[in-house]
This record gives structure tokens, sequence and C-alpha cells, in this order.
């Protein structure tokens, strides 16, 4: 029986790498597509950590308000001119700044002890000027503040009475755990890489050999049908944890590109995560490998097989969006789900905490029943499929 | 040797009302001797596929049994097949494994080691006439080309029993004769028990030592084709086989020898 399932296993893996053409575009789409991905909203944050960083403002009528300006070039900030059109340029987001809007008469209001209206115009629309309003506020306040502390000290009153409170934030959040909200992207490419690095070998080796009619033929051998079974599905996991190595490799060159330093700090991934990730994603690789098997057995072609199995990738890649749109955070019946169990592991290796012994045991055991279900139930149809 | 004894095998064909019951093989009784090419000669639907998917162990029976070289299939099924060699009606190939490839791994299945597989592969494709193709991948093969390397991996273990399911369709002529030459081969020097089924009157008369004619799942007569002419007072086969097959003998006849 051995013997036999490794013969199986050999010709299978050799057929499936033959498959050039397949091969390259799983490779190019998972293994390269994480990468890019990444690199991608590199540029994004660090566009947005440029603008934080230049020190210009931009203001419509900086003539009505000495007292502002003077402020704002004591915090060496450059007062940019808004032009006539700043509205459609923000709507249309051409313009990456929020504009503040100085009304005629500022000046004598602000003298006169009155409290002047500044206007501040974004556009919600528009998450780079946004970004920019908030600063762009923080100046106000900080305005307003010395403003109000001199009028205070020409009365003779002490600055401390204004402040009851003092608050300090304290953030909890590890650099890892901040880091981690951008790398959610990686697990969830990591296992569409082992989805699609099994799916067309797991439908090649069962409803591909009765499209082409060489599953009758195979069964005349003096070979058990588990044999055969169990040297198809090694071959198909095999060529999913190779495709989830290729895709693992790739993100270890691909944060060397990244163009946010911030973003490049935060995002830890390096060999230690990345073997980790192969450990829990190697029974993934067995459990949905043997899924797809089943699925496709039942199918006369390849083609039907693909429909059917479309439920399943549809089924996995909603998966992480169940842990995105959860804010209750995970509950333990996550990690009896395969691919979420998996989703939600690989997120807590990259936001650096511990996994305890019995949650790498719980995905396992999982995959392990699932495996050898599906494996007796393709064993089991394997002879009447070949004969419809 | 075969030995088939009054094999039965019912097929309920669709469900829930439409269901309706075919006997393919009804109660066929048979011998396939040593050192003979036994052709299996019937209109379509008569349940030649049939009858030989259950020598191969791949349909069960519903009753009787089937002896290869006196191992029972039905419950020896890995012993009988490695006596068997079955160039199937599905005789799909690995297109992108060469015709070595293809032939080496059933070898493997088979049980022979690497070296030995690959040796056998080369004997057959020099009795066989297909040398320059073993390195080639199937891909993009003739039908010849195709059928060649299928019984080339059904042969690769060299079983004493060769069971062949309609070898020649799609083939061409000198495909045709190169492959009835290998059968005779096959037959006079390594005392084979060949078993061919075909629709092909030709086939049979230039072939076959002994004829089993199958009409509705039953063995409607057999002999040598002299002798199932005779019976039918016929000169020429095909209106033998007519008359034999579609002419109202319902019963079993056998022919003399």
């Amino acid at each position: 029986m051995i013997g036999a399932a490794w013969a199986v296993f050999r010709k299978e893996l050799r057929d499936a790498l033959r498959d050039r053409r397949t091969l390259l575009t799983i490779v190019l789409s998972s293994v390269l597509l994480g990468p890019l991905v990444l690199v991608l909203l590199s540029t994004l944050v660090a566009g947005i950590e440029e603008r934080a960083e230049s020190r210009e403002i931009v203001v419509a009528g900086i003539a009505h308000a000495p007292t502002l300006q003077n402020y704002l070039q004591r915090q060496t900030y450059r007062i940019l001119h808004a032009s006539e059109n700043y509205e459609e340029q923000l709507r249309n987001k051409r313009l990456g700044e929020a504009v503040l809007v100085v009304p005629e008469g500022f000046e004598a209001d602000l003298v006169r002890g009155d409290a002047p209206r500044l206007e501040l115009v974004l556009s919600s629309a528009n998450p780079r000027a946004q970004a920019a309003a908030s600063r762009l506020a923080r100046l106000l306040h900080g305005f307003a503040q010395e403003q109000a502390m001199l009028r205070l000290a020409w009365r003779g009153v002490s600055p401390a009475s204004l402040h009851a409170i003092e608050v300090d934030e304290r953030d909890l959040a590890s650099p890892a755990a901040r880091a981690a909200q951008w790398a959610t992207l990686v697990p969830f490419f990591m296992l569409m890489a082992v989805l699609y690095g099994a799916l067309h070998a797991a439908l090649d080796t069962t409803a591909g050999e009765r499209e082409r009619g060489s599953l009758e033929p195979l069964l005349m051998n003096p070979v058990s049908p588990m044999a055969l079974v169990l040297g198809k599905w090694a071959a198909v996991a095999a060529l999913a944890m190779f495709i989830a190595l290729l895709s693992c490799l790739s993100f270890l060159p691909g944060q060397w590109l990244l163009r946010s330093e911030t973003l490049a700090a935060m995002f830890r991934f390096g060999i230690g995560e990345g073997a980790m990730f192969l450990v829990l994603l190697a029974p993934l690789a067995a459990a949905l490998s043997a899924l797809l098997m089943a699925i496709a057995i039942r199918c006369r072609s390849v083609k039907e097989a693909q429909a059917s199995a479309t439920v399943l990738v549809l089924l996995v890649s909603l998966l992480p969006l169940l842990t995105l749109f959860n804010q209750e955070g995970e509950a333990p019946w996550h990690l009896g789900v395969p691919a979420l169990a998996q989703i939600t592991l690989m997120g807590r290796v990259l936001k650096g905490e511990p996994i305890a012994g019995w949650e790498l045991a719980l995905p396992l055991a999982v995959s392990a029943l699932l495996v050898a279900a599906c494996l007796g139930f393709v064993a089991r149809c394997l002879r009447g499929a070949a004969l419809k | 040797m075969i030995e088939v004894r009054g094999i039965a095998r019912r097929f309920v064909q669709g469900s829930g009302r439409s269901a309706r019951a075919v006997q393919a093989v009804d109660g066929l009784s048979w011998v396939a001797g040593d050192g003979c090419i036994s052709g299996l000669l019937g209109p379509n639907g008569a349940g030649k596929t049939t009858l030989l998917r259950i020598v191969a162990g791949l349909v069960q029976a519903d009753a009787g049994q089937v002896l290869v070289d006196g191992i029972d299939v039905a419950t020896q099924r890995r012993a009988a097949l490695a006596r068997i060699g079955v160039l199937s009606d599905a005789r799909g190939l690995y297109p992108r494994l060469t015709a070595l490839e293809n032939i080496v791994y059933y070898g493997r299945l088979q049980g022979l080691s690497e070296a030995a597989a690959e040796a056998s592969a080369h004997s057959l494709a020099q009795t066989l006439q297909m040398l320059p193709l073993l390195p080639r991948r199937t891909e993009g093969f003739s039908q010849g080309e195709r059928m060649k390397t299928a019984l080339a991996r059904a042969l690769v273990h060299d079983p004493h029993n060769i069971i062949l399911d309609e070898p020649t369709n799609g083939l061409d002529v000198p495909a045709t004769r190169a492959l009835r030459e290998a059968l005779r081969r096959l037959r006079d020097e390594h005392g084979k028990c060949i078993v061919f089924s075909t629709h092909l009157m030709q086939e049979v008369e230039r072939l076959c030592d002994h004829v089993l004619v199958m009409a509705r799942g039953r063995a409607v007569a057999q002999g040598s084709v002299a002798e199932l002419c005779a019976l039918t007072g016929h000169d020429d086969f095909e209106s033998c086989f007519v008359q034999l097959a579609f002419g109202g003998k319902s019963a079993e006849t056998e022919a003399a020898g």
C-alpha cells in the first residue's frame, strides 16, 4: 500500500509540476500579489507621513489676521495662499490639505475680545485632507490657548487655574499590535496561496482523471483505492505547502521594499514568523486538499468541478472578513473552524502574542478529522466515479 | 485462463418513477483458454463492456463467479488483477507525461521496480513498433499512438491473461495489422489467454480461435468461426452473426466441439 501510494505521489507531483502555465499563474497571483499590495500600502502610508511632516498650511485671507499669522510663523509653518477654486479642488481630491478661511474683521474682533469665527474647510471623502484638518485644528487650538492665557495674565489670573484636571494618554498596544492592523493582509494572502496551490491539482487528480478517461484503467491495477487516494492527496497537499512556502518567502524581501519607515518598523515578519506560519498552514493545506478532492470526485469534468469548488473558495476568502468586522475580538470557537483558526492564529503570531499548546492542537485535530472523512469518501466514490 | 460461471448483473437507470432496470448480463457462462484468442462479439448494448468490467473486478456481479487462473475475482481482486492486463474502453493517458512515464507508472502500480518497469516498457515498445514514441509526451498523440501506449501500459507487468475492449477502434489499416500481428505473437510465443471484444466481423474472422456471440446479456452461441457458420448454414460470417445476434434465437446454442 505504501509503495503504491508513493508511486502515485511521485507521478502526481511530476504531472502537476509539468503544468507550467498553471503553475506560473498560481505563483504570479499568490506569491507576487501579497508583497505588491504591501508595497502599495506602504507608499500610501509614506505619503500621509510626508504630509504630516511638511509644515505647510493653506489659508484664504491671512491678511485679515496678523496675530494668527505671527503665531503660525512662530510655530515655523509656511503659509500658502489658497487658490480661488479650492472647494472644487478639495472635492475632486486634487488638494491634499484642509483650507483655513479667515473672515474680514477677524483681527478687530480678536482685539475687542469677541470670539471671532474661523472656517476650516475639508471634505471627509478626501482622506489626505482630513488628516491635514486634524493637524490644523490642533494648531488653532494652540493659538486659542495662547490668546486665552495672555488675557488671563493681563487680568492677573494664574493660567494654572484653567487646568482643573490633567489627562495623560497611555497606549496599551505594543508597536507589534499596531503593526498587525496593517499586516492582517499577510495571513489572508497566505490562506489564498494555500487554496490556489491546492485547487488545480486537486481537481486534476480527481475530476481530471474522470474527464480524460484515465481513472478506469488506473483502477484496473492491483492497488487499493485508498492507496491511490492517499498518494494523490499527499501530492496535492505538498503542492499547496510549496506555494505557501514560496508565498512566505516572498514576504521577506517584500518588506525590505516598504517605503514607510514607520510601517517597516511596525511590520514584523521574520524567519521565525514565517516558519510559524508554515506550521500553522500545514494542517490547513492538508484539509483543503482533501476537501477539494471530495468535492471534485463527484464531478465529471474539471470545468464542472471548478464551478462546485467556487463555493469553498468563496467561503475561505470570506472568513477573514469575519475577523475584520467582528468587534468583539476572537471567540474560542474560531479555532475550531478551519481557515478561520489559521487566520486568527497567524494574526496573533504577527502581533507577537503567545499561542498555547491546545490552541495549536485544536485546529490540527479538526483538520485531521476532515482529512480522514474526505479521503474515506473519495476512496469510496472512486470506483463508481470511474464507471459513470 | 478465464472462467465465467453463471454471471448476472442488473443496473437501475434513472431514479424515482422513471427508474428502469436493465439486465446487462444474464446468467452467462464461458471459458477463455490459454494460448487462444477468444472473440467477444455482439451488437451495441449486448453487455460486452459490462462483462469485461466484471472480469476485471470493476463491477460486482449479482450472481455467479469469475476465476482468473483459478483465482476468484470477487474475493481476491488484487491477486486476480495482477494476472490480467486490461485495455478498457476508456484508455486515457496522462498528457503531460511521456509515453515511457505513462507505461512505467502502471508498472510501478503493478509492483515492478523502476528498472524492471522500464525494461518491460522498452521490450513492449519493440513488439508494438513504438520505440520512437517513448520519450515523447503523449499530448498530441494520434489515435493509433495512444492505443499503442495504452496497450503497452496494460501489458507492462507481462500478464498471463489479456483483455482488450474494442482495441482496433480508431486505428488505421497498418496499425490494425501491427496490433493483430502482435496479438498472434503473444498467443503463439507466450501462450497467453487473450480476450478480444469487438463488433467488427473482419477482426474476428482473421484473428479469433474461439468466438462468443452475445446478445441482450446472454451468450447466444460459441465456437470457432467455421463452426458458427456451419451451425447457421451461412458461408458469410456477417450473415451468420446477424442471424445469431438478431435472428430470434434466444436459447443458448452450443456448437459442437
